[in-house]
């Protein structure tokens, strides 16, 4: 039953609850532009006594629409990261200055060029300068790879900050709000709770993570990574992400840490980046599938390019009448040692001379699994890709060569045209581990060998000319140079026929001493000849000839040919081809092509390097070589397929993001109209209340009266 | 669905952004002219605008090595032509001398007009190119390619060059030559094949002369030994019956069986012999190692020839067939070389026209791949302004509706 002296009290009750529904929605109205803040409603319970009770005041929220944008988040976040990153190197491969491509075609049209007039020097230093150039242009971009790395090292930094200071503050306001809602039953802490979502949104920004409430029922929320790892603890502890990095210090690898207080040993944990998501995520997928491979990528083209023109430029003769020399100076690089290995343990690497074409992209794992008085005798080559992966053959097993071999002073060969040198003098130990990556800078590092136009090799060391007697119509056809090692007893296995002195060798200076290098050739019959040296001395009868083709490769067969020079890989080094027919006394003469100034052989030869197959496309030998034009070509492409799709991606995460922003919005957000309507409404409630009161006064001074 | 305040400002700015987005964007596209703005536009086809432009480049530099060929050939041609008329002017005044100009005082005149040519010739043949190179050396162009010593034995005009030739790239599978050497051009021209009388035993010769030289030089040519030098001497024998027998010394086998009258022509192979002996006598005649000169050094026979005072008629005679021998000799390499370059000449324009029309092949591929269509992107700009207009006016007048307003 409701007495009516309770009007006063109902009346009163009104009056507040109005009152609490202005500020309410005076609030909402305030708050109309503040990030992240949830709308709120207080609702009210009518009293069995009369009047209206206590309101609560919530927020208006869909944890389901919450838990939506937090993923939509997540993913906006590592696509945008990614894209941005992307987009950076897609303009700068887009810059045609910067255009590889261009540069090797400037380089060889000016090579052709040269070789059209081979004795003129402007020509030629068209040629080193058009080299230059295209190395600027490979530096540039290397150099612009390599600071983007450095950017993204700082990046990575500053989101591990943001990410633990996320965390922490997370678990500060579980803390807080556990308290905040002990002291008030009616009322949630909205403040703090809209606090602790956008701090869980922007973590989310940054990383994929999971937000459960607590199972303890009293408020507070967890927070995980995606992938399990703890971040938020039900307790309000934490952990916290720090940065390694194993063998490449530059390279960073994310650790999650845990942050306990007090005896308990702290563990840390490896996390998968892959896995990560968000803005963090992104950068390191940006770093592993982009950044990384397009650097090794440039690098091994820099070095095929560099070695095949080095390669070719010393197999000729240049305008000082000498043996060519490189072009090029290609980097000779330090090694890095793993964890566990004695830092200051030498290991050098440069690219086999000559091997460019079998070169990849591959870095190697070098472990030692043999000790000879404390240098290295054998070690294990493990291929792996940039981001630190196993690089696998066509059949999926990571490639691995067991047993090399190695030699205690000098470069070791390793497959994959690449060469290592233990630089310690002793210390080494079984189990040493190190990490070579022969690509990643080389584009940054070549420089010029040489910058004298007259050090271009254009004319081949080797001139065969017919006698002038010569009665048959046998013709050259060809000359080949395919070595020009120069060496001096005890030959190394390498060794050619040239002296390096304008000279090929005589009877003394060839290996065994006994005949010189064959010098000419003289038909006793159309089907045989002998090789004979520059001193006359046969060296060997060929007989039974059926063709005139490697004259000297046909010579090198017969029984007669000097052991000292079959035990060499490739002596003499040079061959020749006839055409024709010839006649008994036919000479045909060999010689160091001495002036030989307007030969443009050797420079033809290195033009046609530009169609020529040298860039390796994978660490499988067997698979097909690409042209360089054709290995920038797919850069190119490969780059920009990564950013299309990350356009694509981030298009696709942008509208789902949208969307449930939009439905969080729908929910949670102000209308002002509605608080609009609100104000008027809650200002007519509260003056009705108030007129229930002067109702009640009135009633109070009716029933006076009459008593007076 | 419930539209928050923030909603409505939130949509109109996202739309307005997205729009103005695709604005810039085509925007792009008809200020640059191209579809491609940046690899990620068009991966593929970014790959292959990097490969078309690489055909395109070296197409260019193709027709420039065209170009520099094609004049550095025409130089050889005129040269060739030059030393050709030269060359000819020097025939015909051979054959004068051999018609009738007996005195001494005419045979100087020619003589004199016959240095002039050879002087000619000798320049022509070390030509040399806008560079200073000499082009005939061969590879050695930076030394003279031919040195006249008059007090030299033997020849006087040697060869200091090589037979290099060098070749030029014109398209990626075609090289053409562009130089030829001195030495396969001038130097490697046999003069004329002759014979020396090396013995007798009995006989008297009268005449011994080639009377028909082609005969006698496949018969040279068939016969000639250059390894064992007694298979070149051949011996006629007299033999009862009035025949001789031609035997080969060196192989001793018999050659030929001629009928023989003595002191009367016996023709054997384009060899006439005019002598006398008995049976059993013997005449031997060995064929001359073949010898190389070049046209310079047979004027230059010809000339010392003309100008000797004391020079016997039959020596006389011999020179004008040794000069006019080489001459056409001469000739007909030097035909043949021509013939060559023509051909080259040939080639290279036809590559070039091939070249002309890859180049246009390929920038229209590029174009394709690259280039922007006008109307479809202007048509899509008009779209997108469209687009945008309308979100920029209808933004203010749904943002200005507020309830506030009302009350």
């Amino acid at each position: 039953m409701i007495r009516n002296t309770d009007l006063f009290n109902i009346a009163t009750s009104g009056l507040n609850a109005s009152n609490k529904l202005l500020n309410t929605t005076s609030n909402n109205i305030a708050n109309v532009n503040t990030e992240g803040y949830v709308r709120e409603r207080t609702e009210f319970k009518s009293q069995l006594v009369g009047g209206v009770g206590v309101g609560t005041t919530e927020r208006v929220i869909n944890t389901f629409a919450q838990n939506q944008l937090r993923r939509d988040t997540t993913q906006f976040g590592e696509f945008q990261a990614y894209k941005q990153k992307t987009d950076a190197l897609d303009n700068v491969l887009a810059n045609e200055a910067n255009s590889i491509s261009g540069g090797l075609s400037e380089f060889f049209a000016a090579v052709q060029t040269a070789a059209d007039d081979p004795t003129n020097l402007a020509s030629r230093d068209l040629v080193l300068s058009d080299a230059e150039a295209l190395l600027r242009r490979m530096q540039s971009l290397s150099d612009f790879m390599l600071d983007k790395e450095t950017e993204l090292n700082l990046e990575f930094d500053s989101q591990v900050n943001r990410a633990n200071s996320l965390i922490r503050s997370i678990g500060e306001l579980n803390e807080s709000i556990i308290v905040a809602q002990g002291n008030s039953r009616n009322d949630e802490p909205g403040a703090l709770l809209n606090e602790r979502d956008a701090a869980i949104n922007e973590l989310a920004g940054i990383m994929s993570i999971e937000v459960r409430q607590s199972p303890n029922q009293n408020g507070s929320k967890v927070v995980n990574l995606t992938s399990g790892e703890s971040l938020v603890l039900e307790d309000g502890s934490f952990n916290v992400f720090q940065l390694g990095g194993d063998a490449d210090p530059t390279f960073k690898q994310l650790q999650l840490s845990t942050d306990f207080s007090g005896a308990k040993q702290d563990t840390v944990l490896n996390i998968f980046e892959d896995q990560l998501g968000g803005s963090l995520g992104g950068l390191f997928r940006y770093r592993d599938e982009v950044l990384n491979p397009a650097q090794r990528d440039l690098g091994q083209l820099a070095l095929a390019f560099t070695d095949a023109v080095n390669s070719q430029n010393q197999l000729g003769m240049d305008l000082d009448e000498q043996l060519g020399t490189n072009i090029f100076e290609t980097p000779t690089i330090q090694g890095l040692t793993y964890t566990g290995t004695t830092p200051t343990l030498g290991i050098s690497g440069q690219i086999t001379q000559g091997a460019g074409a079998t070169l990849t992209d591959a870095d190697y794992k070098i472990t030692v699994t043999n000790v000879a008085a404390g240098v290295p005798s054998e070690v294990t080559v493990e291929l792996l890709n940039g981001d630190g992966t196993p690089k696998n053959d066509e059949t999926g097993n990571p490639i691995i060569y067991t047993g090399i071999a190695v030699s205690a002073t000098d470069f070791t060969e390793l497959p994959g045209g690449y060469e290592i040198d233990f630089t310690s003098a002793a210390g080494y130990a079984i189990g040493n581990e190190f990490l070579l990556q022969p690509t990643r800078r080389a584009a940054s590092d070549i420089t010029m060998a040489t910058n004298r136009a007259e050090d271009l090799a254009f004319a081949l060391p080797i001139r065969v000319e017919a006698n002038l007697g010569n009665l048959g119509g046998a013709s050259l056809i060809a000359t080949q140079v395919t070595n020009t090692t120069v060496d001096t007893a005890p030959f190394g296995a390498d060794s050619s026929a040239f002296d390096g002195a304008g000279n090929i060798h005589n009877a003394a200076a060839a290996p065994g001493g006994a005949v010189g290098a064959p010098a000419s050739i003289l038909f006793t019959a159309a089907d045989s000849f002998q090789v004979l040296d520059s001193a006359g001395t046969v060296i060997t009868t060929v007989t039974g000839v059926t063709d005139y083709d490697d004259m000297l490769e046909q010579a090198s067969a017969t029984a007669g040919w000097p052991a000292a020079f079959g035990a060499l890989t490739d002596y003499p080094g040079y061959d020749f081809s006839l055409d024709g027919e010839a006649r008994a006394g036919d000479v045909f003469t060999i010689s160091y092509n001495t002036d030989g100034f307007n030969d443009n052989r050797n420079a033809l030869a290195m033009g046609e390097l530009q169609q020529a197959n040298t860039v390796q496309l994978s660490s499988n030998s067997n698979s097909d070589p690409r042209s360089f034009h054709e290995a920038y070509a797919s850069v190119v492409s490969r780059v920009g397929e990564d950013a299309s799709s990350a356009t694509i991606s981030l298009q696709a995460a942008e509208a789902m993001l949208a969307d449930s922003t939009e439905w969080n919005q729908s929910v949670s957000g102000v209308s002002l109209d509605e608080e609009a309507a609100n104000l008027v409404r809650f200002q007519q409630s509260y003056a009705a209340a108030a007129r229930i009161l002067s109702t009640a006064q009135s009633i109070f001074d009716t029933i006076l009266s009459v008593a007076r | 669905m419930r539209i928050s305040t923030n909603q409505i400002f939130d949509l109109n700015i996202r739309s307005v952004i997205e729009n103005q987005r695709g604005l810039t964007d085509t925007q792009q596209q008809l200020a640059s002219g191209k579809k491609i703005n940046k690899p990620s536009d068009d991966p593929v086809g970014a790959a292959q605008v990097v490969r078309l432009t690489e055909q395109l480049d070296k197409l260019t530099q193709y027709q420039r090595n065209n170009d520099l060929l094609t004049s550095s050939l025409e130089q050889q041609e005129a040269i060739l032509r030059g030393i050709n008329n030269s060359v000819n002017r020097a025939r015909v005044l051979v054959i004068q001398s051999g018609a009738g100009y007996t005195t001494n005082a005419d045979r100087n005149a020619i003589g004199a007009e016959i240095e002039q040519i050879r002087n000619e010739v000798l320049d022509l043949m070390n030509s040399q190119n806008a560079q200073g190179e000499y082009i005939f050396a061969g590879y050695q162009s930076q030394s003279q390619a031919f040195e006249f010593n008059p007090a030299a034995t033997g020849n006087k005009i040697t060869f200091q060059g090589d037979d290099g030739t060098n070749t030029v790239q014109l398209s990626d599978s075609v090289t053409v030559q562009s130089s030829s050497s001195g030495q396969t051009l001038f130097e490697d021209v046999f003069a004329r094949f002759n014979f020396t009388v090396s013995g007798t035993a009995g006989v008297t010769v009268d005449t011994a002369s080639i009377t028909q030289q082609g005969s006698f030089d496949n018969f040279h040519t068939d016969n000639f030994d250059p390894t064992v030098p007694a298979n070149n001497q051949f011996r006629f024998t007299v033999q009862a019956g009035n025949q001789v027998q031609v035997t080969n010394v060196g192989t001793g086998a018999v050659v030929d069986t001629l009928a023989f009258q003595p002191n009367q022509a016996l023709n054997f192979n384009g060899i006439e012999l005019v002598f006398d002996g008995a049976v059993g006598a013997t005449l031997d005649i060995t064929l001359d190692s073949p010898q190389k000169k070049n046209f310079a050094e047979t004027l230059n026979d010809m000339f010392l020839a003309l100008t000797s005072d004391d020079v016997a008629d039959t020596d006389f005679r011999e020179a004008i067939n040794d000069a006019l021998v080489g001459i056409d000799n001469g000739l007909a390499t030097m035909g043949l070389e021509n013939s060559s370059l023509g051909g080259r000449l040939n080639v290279a324009q036809s590559i070039k026209e091939t070249n002309l029309d890859l180049e246009i092949a390929n920038k229209s591929a590029r174009s394709a791949i690259e280039d922007v269509d006008y109307a479809e992107a202007s048509a899509e700009f008009a779209k997108q302004e469209t687009a945008l207009n309308a979100a920029l006016a209808t933004f203010p007048r749904v943002t200005s509706l507020s309830l506030f307003d009302f009350i």
